[in-house]
């Protein structure tokens, strides 16, 4: 039931790795919003050139790439034919019964699946290269101007952490619930929807009781410990920008330029 | 004993189950497959009876963010998560209107059926105009290729308009209906936990 693996971060030490989050999370964020500039052979192998550069910096084996690549081929896949049997204009290159392949739809679908696959290749850089904590505390530095608006930016930043500090031991208390269950003949995975809802009641049950019960003891255990909000608050990791960042945001806006460039 | 540290770190446990469950999603038969079913809303729904809408809220903000970062969005950009936490956000403020004045399994009863109905009609308004067209604009998509694929779930869809009458709309009121289920015997027996909470 529960084979996925949480959390993709793969330490290491590179290039990439040692980048500040911050910066990477601002270069991720253009680079999504670049990648709609690309429109023609040019741009798009400047993306994907771009993208090889990343994993080449990032010194990471391809294979864990390829991990995050496969869980949306399908969905690339689907789209590229989608794309090349629906979209029109061109000369006709190929047609068969009702399915028609045009040139302009099969160079649209090209470059529409080459966007998504640089898009997933970027985000799955960050997350192999990043630690959640690490982007938590970097969105956290990000959102600081939004604390003059009254915005609970540390508040929210500290409830993701803690949230993501127990999702491995919430998941084991789960399997160790639904073991139980099953024990006791229960039948999560099969079924019509109503006996899978019924079946679903007491399962979550005790989850909740053991989550009341965790919160009470962490809560209590922070304040043994002194915490006292984020006034005068230390960080055991502390968040350093050098040139290395400067070079990565100015290397993504270099990018857009030459993207502008080359549109037409 | 600090209560808002309390109320922090109950949030993000409840987030944290909140986003566990979400992994649990199945697509049911005679929907479109990206109709996944899950009862995530539960933790967010539980959270905001023992310590307000404010934090039944935060909790699906939480729960979506954490599903963005940990799984990578299916689509990229973070669409079906938007959708999730609009229809848990409008659960959870139409229950809680119901709940804040009786305090009784009844009124949550009575609470949860209209915030079926209303999550129902705004979720298919939302459809409509957001969630659909930033699909077909992320992924390339055009909106009738995704009618086509919805159709061979279901014959009568033809259109946008009656894949959100036949999909979309049946498929939110199963879900709420289905929450409800769960929500009520889940809260019964709870509420001796909840209630020591509501007190503390």
């Amino acid at each position: 039931m529960f084979n996925l693996v949480i959390g993709q971060y793969v330490p290491a030490d590179s290039y990439i790795h040692r980048l500040d989050p911050r910066s990477k999370l601002i270069s991720v964020f253009l680079f999504v919003i670049i990648v709609f500039l690309a429109n023609n052979w040019v741009t798009n192998a400047l993306m994907v050139l771009f993208c090889f550069l990343g994993i080449a910096l990032s010194r990471l084996n391809v294979s864990f790439i390829y991990r995050g690549l496969r869980s949306v081929f399908i969905i690339v896949l689907i789209t590229f034919l989608l794309n090349l049997f629906l979209s029109s204009g061109g000369t006709v290159l190929f047609s068969w019964g009702f399915l028609r392949v045009t040139s302009a739809g099969l160079l649209q679908s090209i470059f529409i699946a080459i966007r998504i696959l640089v898009i997933i290749v970027v985000t799955t850089l960050l997350t192999l290269t990043t630690s959640p904590i690490e982007i938590t505390d970097g969105m956290e530095s990000l959102l600081n101007p939004l604390k003059k608006i009254k915005v609970p930016v540390h508040e929210f930043a500290l409830m993701m952490s803690i949230s993501l500090r127990f999702i491995p031991t919430l998941l084991e208390e789960t399997e160790k619930i639904i073991k139980a269950q099953s024990a006791r003949g229960s039948d999560f995975t099969s079924g019509s929807l109503k006996s899978r809802v019924k079946a679903i009641v007491p399962l979550l049950v005790p989850l909740f009781v053991g989550a009341f019960k965790r919160a009470e003891d962490l809560a209590m255990a922070m304040e043994a410990r002194g915490y006292h909000g984020d006034f005068g608050r230390t960080k055991l990791h502390q968040l350093k920008w050098d040139w290395r960042d400067t070079l990565l945001l100015a290397a993504v806006l270099l990018l857009a330029v030459l993207l502008i460039l080359a549109r037409y | 004993m600090n209560t808002s540290l309390k109320k922090m770190v109950l949030i993000s446990l409840l987030s944290a189950l909140g986003f566990l469950i979400m992994l649990i999603a199945f697509p049911i038969p005679l929907f479109p497959v990206f109709l996944t079913m899950d009862f995530s809303d539960l933790p967010a729904l539980i959270g905001a009876i023992i310590l307000g809408p404010g934090a039944g809220i935060a909790i699906e903000a939480i729960k979506n963010i954490l599903h963005v970062l940990l799984t990578g969005s299916l689509t990229v950009v973070p669409v079906g998560e938007f959708a999730n936490f609009a229809a848990g956000t409008i659960f959870i403020l139409v229950t809680w209107g119901f709940y804040r004045r009786k305090r009784t399994a009844l009124s949550l009863l009575f609470g949860m059926i209209t915030a079926t109905l209303t999550m129902t009609v705004i979720m298919a308004v939302i459809n409509y105009y957001f969630i659909f067209p930033s699909y077909a604009l992320f992924l390339g998509y055009s909106i009738d290729a995704m009618v086509g694929m919805s159709q061979s779930a279901n014959r009568s869809i033809h259109s946008l308009l009656t894949l959100i009458v036949y999909g979309v709309m049946p498929f939110n009121l199963l879900k709420g209906a289905a929450l409800t289920l769960i929500m009520i015997p889940v809260s019964a027996r709870l509420k001796r936990f909840i209630d020591k909470r509501i007190a503390a």
